[in-house]
Formats: C-alpha cells, sequence, structure tokens
C-alpha cells in the first residue's frame, strides 16, 4: 500500500504540532508536505527578540535539519493557492500541483490596519510577522517617540520591549478601556494607572482619523482634539483570519473554517486548526474562533493524531490570555466577560491587585486576575484558577469561600480535590517528544 | 517513574522541604523560592506540601513555544533556564499552578526532582514527603477536604 500523503498548509504553530504529532505515532510512515510562505517560528516570543533579549536564531521552531529529521518535503516561501476538495490537489501560488490524502488548512491570520489615511505610509508599522518585527526593530533606539494604536493583547506584549528599548510610548484606543477583549473595565483602569506611572500615556476612545507626514515624523490627528506626534507608528489594530484562497472550495466558512470535535472541516479528509478554526469553545460549548497559541497547538496535536489514524476527539478550547506590563501581570481564562453569569470580585485598596469570578451554579466558568509578580500568589493562583474552570467540577461549598477569598485560591482548589479531576484529563495523555529525541 | 509522595498526614509545618528545595532551586533558604509549598490549613494546625505531580499530559510542556521544557532522566519536566523567554504560557497552561513565573530571573521554574535526588523528601524529618516508585496522585485532597471545614464555618453554604 502506498503511504499516505497528507500535506500541511502553515508552519506556524498549528502545523508544527500536527507535523511533531504524526511523526511521535507513525515514525516517519507518511509523506507529508509542509507548504509555508514563511520559514517556521514562534509567533510568541517576537515580543523578545524586539527588546534585544534573544537573537533571531532563537526565534525559529523548525530549522532545514529539523524537517529534514521529521521527513518532512519544505515548500516554503510558497503559499497555497486554491484548494480542490474533489480531486484532493492542492494548487501552489508558483502553479505546483500536488495531491494529497488529507490536508491541514493551518494558515492563520494577519494583522490588519485601521482605515485611514496614511495608515500604508513608510514608518507605520504592524507587528504580526517576523519581518515586520525586524522593521519595527530597526526604528526604535532610546528616545525614540512611539505611538501604538490599539491596545488589545498583541499591543500588550510588545509594550515591555518598547519601553526596555528606552523609547518614550503613549497608547491609543478607540474602545473605552484598554484591553477591552482581555479583561473588563475595572481591570482596565487598574492598568491603566499602572501605565501611567511608568511613564506611558494612554488615551481610550480615541478615534484616529489620519496619519499625516510633518517634517519628516508623522503626526496622528483624531476626531477629538489633541494631536499627536511620533517617530514610529505601530497599528495593532486587530487581526483576520488568513481565508481567501479558500473559495470555491467548498469548505463551510463561517468566522473561520467550521470544524467538528475531530477538528474536520465540512470535507472530512480537510482538517483546520489554530487561529483559522472555528471549533469548540471548552467552558461555552458555543463555536468560536480562539486566536491564542494554547488553542493552536492543542489544535495542531490534535489533528496530527487524527491525521496519523488515531481517531481523537477534542473536548474544545479553553481561551486565556496572560500579559505583563511592567511587572503587573494580567490574566482571563474561560468565559470572563459572560454578562449573565454571577459574579464575584475584590481589589486589594494597597495595590494594583483584582481578582473577578464568574460562576454558573457553583462552577467557575471564567476569571480575570490581575496582580504585581513579584507578589508570590499571582503566578501561584493564575495556575490554580485555570485548573479550576478546566475542571468544570462543582465547587460545593468552596464557592461560597472564594466568593467572599477570592485572594485565597489554594485553599479551595486543594479542599474541592480539583487535582483529582484534574489529573484524567487529557489532550494526548503525554507531552510532546523534545526536538532532541525524535526518532523519525 | 519515582515521583513525590506526600503523605499531609504527616506533615508537622516545620518549613524544612521549603528550605532545602529553595537551598537547591535558588541557593538561598527563602522559602519564597520554593518550589514546593505548604500550606496552612485549621488556623496553622494542619499543614500540606504541594507541588509539581509531574502529571502524565505534561501541560507545561506542551505549552512552551521554543521547547524550552523537557523531561530529565529522572522523568522530571524541567526548565531549560537558556532557552526560557519568560513568556509565561505555561503559567497559564499548568492547571495545577505548580511552575511559576521568577521576576527577578524573568524564567519559569518548577519542580525538577533535584535530578533523581529531591531535597525535599531527604530534608523531610517526618516522611511525609518520600520519592517512590507510584502513580501519581491528588495526595492532598482527602487531607485538605477535612481539616479545612473549619474555614467552611459561618459561610451558610451548608455541608
Amino acid at each position: 500500500m502506498a503511504s499516505k500523503r497528507h500535506i500541511i498548509v502553515g508552519g506556524g504553530t498549528a502545523g508544527l504540532n500536527a507535523i511533531t504529532t504524526i511523526r511521535e505515532i507513525d515514525h516517519g510512515a507518511s509523506e507529508i508536505v509542509l507548504v509555508s510562505a514563511e520559514r517556521p517560528y514562534s509567533r510568541m516570543v517576537l515580543p523578545y527578540y524586539l527588546a534585544r533579549d534573544i537573537t533571531e536564531s532563537h526565534v525559529y521552531t523548525a530549522n532545514p535539519s529539523r524537517l529534514a529529521q521529521l521527513k518532512v518535503t519544505p515548500q516554503l516561501g510558497r503559499r497555497a493557492a486554491s484548494l480542490d476538495t474533489q480531486a484532493q490537489q492542492l494548487t501552489l501560488d508558483n502553479g505546483t500541483v500536488t495531491e494529497y490524502d488529507d490536508l491541514l488548512i493551518a494558515t492563520g491570520s494577519s494583522a490588519v490596519r485601521a482605515p485611514v489615511s496614511g495608515a500604508d505610509s513608510a514608518g507605520v508599522h504592524s507587528f504580526w510577522t517576523l519581518d515586520q518585527a525586524r522593521a519595527v526593530l530597526s526604528g526604535i533606539t532610546a528616545g525614540t517617540q512611539v505611538v501604538m494604536v490599539g491596545a488589545g493583547f498583541i499591543a500588550f506584549t510588545i509594550l515591555n520591549s518598547i519601553l526596555k528599548l528606552g523609547a518614550k510610548l503613549s497608547i491609543v484606543e478607540i474602545a473605552p478601556q484598554i484591553l477591552p477583549r482581555m479583561i473588563d473595565r475595572t481591570g482596565a483602569e487598574i492598568v491603566e494607572g499602572w501605565l501611567q506611572r511608568h511613564g506611558v500615556e494612554v488615551r481610550t476612545g480615541a478615534h484616529l482619523q489620519a496619519i499625516e507626514d510633518v517634517s519628516g515624523r508623522k503626526r496622528l490627528r483624531f476626531q477629538e482634539s489633541g494631536e499627536l506626534e511620533a517617530d514610529l507608528v505601530i497599528m495593532a489594530t486587530g487581526i483576520r483570519t488568513n481565508l481567501d484562497w479558500l473559495a470555491g472550495a467548498g469548505i463551510e466558512v463561517n468566522r473561520g473554517v467550521v470544524v467538528d470535535d475531530h477538528l474536520r472541516s465540512s470535507v472530512p479528509n480537510v482538517y483546520a486548526a489554530g487561529d483559522v478554526a472555528e471549533g469548540r469553545d471548552f467552558v461555552t460549548g458555543e463555536r468560536a474562533v480562539h486566536a491564542i497559541e494554547p488553542t493552536a497547538m492543542e489544535h495542531g496535536r490534535i489533528v496530527g493524531a487524527n491525521m496519523a489514524g488515531q481517531p481523537l476527539a477534542y473536548r474544545g478550547s479553553l481561551l486565556m490570555n496572560i500579559v505583563d506590563v511592567a511587572d503587573l501581570e494580567i490574566a482571563s481564562f474561560g468565559a470572563w466577560d459572560r454578562a449573565t453569569a454571577e459574579v464575584s470580585s475584590a481589589v486589594k485598596p494597597d495595590q494594583p491587585a483584582y481578582r473577578k469570578l464568574l460562576w454558573q451554579g457553583d462552577r467557575l466558568i471564567g476569571a480575570i486576575i490581575l496582580g504585581v509578580s513579584t507578589a508570590i500568589w499571582t503566578t501561584n493562583d493564575v495556575g490554580m484558577l485555570k485548573g479550576l474552570v478546566q475542571s468544570g467540577s462543582g465547587l460545593g461549598p468552596w464557592k461560597e469561600y472564594l466568593r467572599r477569598n477570592p485572594f485565597d485560591i489554594k485553599k479551595a482548589f486543594l479542599a474541592s480535590r480539583t487535582t483529582a479531576q484534574l489529573l484524567p484529563q487529557k489532550i494526548l495523555a503525554r507531552p510532546s517528544i523534545p526536538s532532541g529525541r525524535v526518532s523519525a | 517513574m519515582k515521583v513525590l509522595r506526600i503523605v499531609p498526614e504527616k506533615c508537622t509545618g516545620c518549613m524544612r522541604c521549603e528550605l532545602a528545595c529553595s537551598y537547591m532551586q535558588a541557593g538561598s533558604f527563602q522559602p519564597s523560592k520554593s518550589v514546593i509549598r505548604v500550606s496552612p490549613l485549621e488556623a496553622n494546625t494542619s499543614f500540606s506540601p504541594y507541588t509539581c505531580t509531574q502529571c502524565d499530559e505534561g501541560w507545561c510542556m506542551t505549552a512552551c513555544p521554543v521547547e524550552a521544557i523537557t523531561i530529565s532522566p529522572a522523568g522530571a519536566k524541567i526548565v531549560l533556564e537558556d532557552q526560557c523567554v519568560g513568556c509565561k504560557l505555561c503559567t497559564i497552561a499548568c492547571p495545577y499552578g505548580t511552575i511559576f513565573y521568577n521576576p527577578e530571573s524573568h524564567k519559569a521554574v518548577k519542580c525538577n526532582l533535584c535530578h533523581g535526588e529531591p531535597a525535599c523528601a531527604d530534608a523531610c524529618p517526618t516522611a511525609a514527603i518520600e520519592y517512590v516508585e507510584v502513580e501519581t496522585a491528588d495526595w492532598l485532597g482527602d487531607f485538605a477536604a477535612l481539616r479545612a471545614q473549619t474555614d467552611l464555618v459561618g459561610l451558610g453554604a451548608g455541608r
């Protein structure tokens, strides 16, 4: 029998996790073609590259020898142009046609810029790809005046780097608060105060109208009064899924490629994973696009097992984000913004610390946690809050305890036997094998 | 594989495990640097040490975007300091709250079983922490559920 032919479209976290999982199972028995516009790297570590904490070589996740070790036929620098799901053929942008037995759509997403005049002019950057990171890096030195347009998660991942480089930073956000898709208003106000104490100017509810060139610098005009001048502008105004190439492929697409519990699209031998996939939300059970690293990783591993012939259902992805700015940690989990949930919350009067717990009956379905990273219980409780949401079990009398003591998570975590609930919960029931020990 | 079996009934709260751990992990006798942490229960009359179970799934390890967490010869999931960038993804992926972020080194830190000779187990005078060949488990749940009852008194939560 001819060996199975897999095509992985996209060399990001989802695609590479699928490849390593296939190889962990089949030890090289199948053919794998990887189509990737860029050499595989980790987007998650680009902020540390920007800060010059790490060199560019640290950013890459799979070099040529690693791909050879994984017995992958790489098509790097190439993009998928079209997909014929009837003939089971993928056409690349150079006209190459490749047949497959099954295929993974893991083309990720791209940065989009606010539709204002001057948004595409020189000196205005996105920060999403490695090339874009290089461009920003070469434009920032000590004293550079940087304006960040957009105050979402992506923007926040690079605030520390910009400050570390000695730049002066202003952040403008169209929404009434910063981090509108990660934390609530109360949390946002604490973070805004913290940023201002660290010398960062924050403007919320600011409607950017135009970016103009004024004697070699950029001038930002707003519907509201008050202009801003900058040497460099970063547009962190959102992302969109890379799905254009699927037009006419006959695959059901909503906000992303709609996938079932095995991460199969409406065409059963075509899978989707990561930012492009619209799969089950673990907490709500509804379909959602979770454009976050942990989902890309879990999706990739589940798809890899299925492509390698080990049918495996996915329980759904748990929304989670963590970012810190000047040693203030900010994290949220699950249904942190569910308006219908029962809520308990508390702030500490003497330091920037905030907890919000969201309940459905006696189950914790979402949480926001905010605190300085030097406070030992901040990082301690981050994981336990995730565990309480992930376990999905009723907390009985410990719900009332947590409602009254949201800063004492551990006692409730232990006494509600959450560890016992979590130990049987698995994705693959094993970690991925580190690159040094792949036997493919 | 050998794991740390915790027998909380034997714990006296002497904190020697935390001192030994912090000395091994960070070179100083400072409980805040320990990756095994003793929880006081019943108004400081019962105690339960808690640390990484070295779970099968390895949530921290698979979450790492740069393969900075690997498995040691002792079977522990360990952080490779020179690879870790400090992104904290592992700290939100681990549902047990047993991998931490060190704000001084800007790295993740967790139990590495002291490369097969855990200092906490050595330091424990009552064998509340043993390093033995056994399936990992929720060592503390039943004990904590019983001993923490006093914290529920007056909450009107019933029981």
